[in-house]
């Protein structure tokens, strides 16, 4: 499914990613875990196809396409789906409209017919109802005004809507309260399948216990440098970075 | 030499033929002697206040050449070669109006629908009501222009052949919107019209405008249109103005206001069409609690230049008037935003704000924004805010991210900044008429 191999990239004159390897099989859930600024979403973007990052190194398959040689769109449309750590705000640009847009956009890219309005809003309130949001955010702009938990929420909730292939949810769980935490986690494991992978970024064992990963990685320093199982999330919890880091730098 | 002669120069034959052959307006001999004081006045007026040049203020960023080149001329006579089969192509689905169409500056009533209107109401055309009924409008029209802000409307004032009368006596109430529909057609002599309008509500009186320009075909022409309206004690009139002229067409449009205490304008602009096209507001208060709301949304390709100039004159206390426009610079797109807001000695506890925000797609698009706030009286509200800026990147991305092509997601952030203007369009099918025609000329154009 996506297989990453010596990844390096910087940002202006500074190396964030340092060496990368990871392989996810389909179904597969990984989680990566690691220090702050260590590189998470970096990965994140980069995997994406945001601008701004330089690839100096390495090379990123995704089912047998080169993925950064890409456009976004590109990405998107075979498959890959990225719940931003920060969400951003669209003034002006309706949530309905614009999930609309997408949908179709990834449609049409993989040969299957444009929804119409019926089909589409059909959908919509289905996969609305399982992440218990409230419709009326549906006619606002993107994220506009949203609360953090909100944002987070319609990040999943489009996630539902376009059915990715690989998913990177990039910090979903930060700003989300208990509850909500559980919705979203129960919104991610609705769309669990043998077809669809997933990357979790995570600072917290607390997701994992919803959304139980295959893998657990741990991101420092640009490199996984350690990976494991489920078990390694609680050694982790307990024991905080250092011991793995430490004996890294050393 | 004088400040005038260094901004204006003597009128040029391009002038001459505005004004008629001979330097006299056509006046003809039906028609009242108040309405041929008025034309004589204007026609005398004009060779003083002179062709601007691009030395004069108002005019620094916008070229008067090209328009002299066309070498624009009155038109001779009326044309109706325009079928009911044309106009359905010009109306907009599901839009209800008492409609008045104008055909190349001269009303069309064969064309037009103005049946079923209230009691207390007047709609129709300017010289079929001068003919009618001589001495109504004396006193009324061209009082709220007088000498305008240049040359321009004296030159409508001394020629206009026709326009839309529409008065409203107290208290009445609209049922539906009114269209002025100006549609031209391309003549073999590239030609001017000079429509002229006057819009009176009386006391309490309420109602909603929409004054639409179209094209038929690609041939130059030139509008030089004259709006003047005047609010009596709390009436209320929504104004909706597209200007969305053919890409060859010269547009040149001057609204005057007047407001009596207590009443309410809302107008909206939007500047689609017209290769050049200028465009002046002028608003004046009469008393307190008036209130103004100029609103637009400009959009400027290639071989476009779209100029909004306005003039807010809070000579009163207590009147609130607001200016918020946006436009969006695409290819060699050019514009210019002038909102002047002028508050007086006694204008005491005026409340002013204008906003001028513009997106530039292109390198070689370019906007001149100028917010001009003169303040006289101590004890004011006012604010003013410009900015020029690009599509952020960040939400460009976050589209694309979700499987949406560059260039659609640039035409959705466009239309969402656009988005505030057009929902102060008040009929949904204008909105979404408005909607469907800034979103094809950004697909059609280069960005
Ligand atoms: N545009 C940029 N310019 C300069 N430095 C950047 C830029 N983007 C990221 N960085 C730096 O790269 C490093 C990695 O950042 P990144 O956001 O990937 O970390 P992270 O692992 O996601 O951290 P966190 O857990 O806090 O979200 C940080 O030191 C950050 O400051
Ligand atoms: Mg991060």
């Amino acid at each position: 499914m996506l297989s990453v191999k010596g990844l390096k990239a910087k940002v202006g004159d500074k190396d964030i990613l340092k060496g990368l390897d990871l392989e996810v099989g389909p179904g597969e859930v990984h989680a990566i875990m690691g220090p702050n600024g260590s590189g998470k979403s970096t990965f994140a973007h980069v995997l994406s196809g945001r601008e701004g990052y330089e690839v100096t190194a390495g090379s990123v398959d995704f089912n047998g396409q080169d993925l950064l040689g890409l456009e976004p769109e590109e990405r998107a449309q075979l498959g890959l789906f990225l719940a931003f750590q920060y969400p951003v705000e669209l003034p002006g640009v309706n949530n309905t409209y614009f999930l609309k847009s997408a949908v179709n956009a990834i449609r049409k890219a993989r040969g299957d017919d444009e929804l119409d309005a019926v089909s589409f809003l059909r959908l919509m309130k289905e996969r609305l109802k399982v992440l218990h949001l409230n419709d009326s955010l549906l006619k606002r702009p993107v994220n506009f005004g949203f609360s953090g938990g909100e944002k987070k929420r319609n990040e999943i909730f489009q996630m539902a809507m376009l059915e990715p292939k690989l998913a990177i949810l990039d910090e979903t769980d930060s700003g989300l309260d208990i509850d909500a935490l559980r919705i979203v986690a129960a919104g991610v494991n609705a769309l669990r399948g043998p077809e669809r992978s997933m990357l979790v970024v995570t600072h917290y064992q607390r997701l994992l216990d919803y959304i139980k990963p295959d893998y657990v990685h741990v991101l420092a320093q640009g490199r996984i440098i350690r990976s494991g199982g489920k078990e390694l999330a609680l050694e982790l919890e307990e024991k905080g970075y250092s011991w793995i880091t430490d004996g890294e730098a050393a | 030499m004088s400040a005038a002669a260094l901004t204006t120069r003597p009128p040029d034959p391009a002038l001459l033929a505005w004004l008629g052959q001979a330097g006299e307006p056509p006046t003809s001999a039906d028609e009242p002697a108040w309405l041929a004081e008025l034309r004589h006045d204007a026609a005398a007026r004009a060779p003083d206040q002179g062709m601007p040049t691009q030395k004069s203020e108002g005019w620094r960023y916008t070229g008067l050449s090209a328009l002299i080149e066309q070498g624009f001329k009155p038109q001779q006579k009326p044309i109706s070669a325009l079928q009911s089969e044309d106009l359905d192509k010009a109306l907009i689905d599901g839009l209800e109006t008492y409609r008045l169409v104008m055909v190349n500056g001269q009303f069309e009533p064969r064309l037009s629908q103005l049946d079923g209107l209230p009691t207390g109401v007047h709609i129709g055309g300017l010289a079929e009501l001068i003919a009618q009924d001589p001495d109504r409008l004396a006193g009324q029209l061209g009082q709220i222009a007088g000498a305008g802000q240049h040359l321009f409307t004296s030159l409508n004032t001394a020629n206009f052949a026709d326009g839309l009368v529409m008065l409203l006596d107290e208290q009445v109430q609209l049922d539906r919107p009114v269209e002025l529909l100006h549609l031209s057609i391309g003549l073999d002599e590239p030609s001017v019209a000079q429509p002229r309008h006057l819009v009176v509500l009386a006391a309490g009186a309420q109602a909603e405008l929409i004054e639409r320009y179209l094209s038929f075909d690609q041939a130059p022409y030139c509008n030089n249109a004259v709006v003047e309206i005047r609010l009596a004690e709390r009436a209320q009139l929504h104004h909706y103005r597209l200007q969305q002229e053919s890409p060859s067409a010269y547009h040149l449009s001057g609204l005057y206001l007047e407001q009596a205490a207590a009443s309410r304008y809302r107008g909206i602009n939007i500047g689609l069409g017209a290769t050049w096209s200028r465009t002046d507001l002028v608003t004046r208060f009469l008393a307190e609690q008036a209130d103004c709301g100029l609103q637009g949304l400009y959009l400027a390709g290639d071989r476009q230049l779209i100029d909004y100039h306005m003039d807010v004159q809070h000579q009163v206390p207590h009147c609130s008037s607001r200016e918020n426009f946006k436009g969006i610079l695409h290819g060699k797109g050019r514009a210019v935003f002038d909102g002047r807001v002028y508050v007086a000695r006694d204008a005491q506890h005026t409340d002013a704000a204008m906003s001028n925000r513009n997106l530039i797609l292109s390198p070689n698009a370019e906007v001149d924004t100028k917010p001009q706030l003169e303040i006289y009286a101590d004890d004011v509200k006012c604010s003013h805010g410009t900015t020029v800026g690009q599509l952020e990147p960040e939400m460009l991305f976050y589209l694309r991210s979700r499987g949406i092509s560059a260039p659609l997601a640039q035409r959705m952030l466009c239309l969402g900044f656009a988005g505030e203007i057009i929902d102060a369009l008040g009929p949904e099918p204008l909105r979404e008429q408005v909607t469907e025609a800034v979103g094809q000329r950004l697909e059609q154009s280069p960005l």
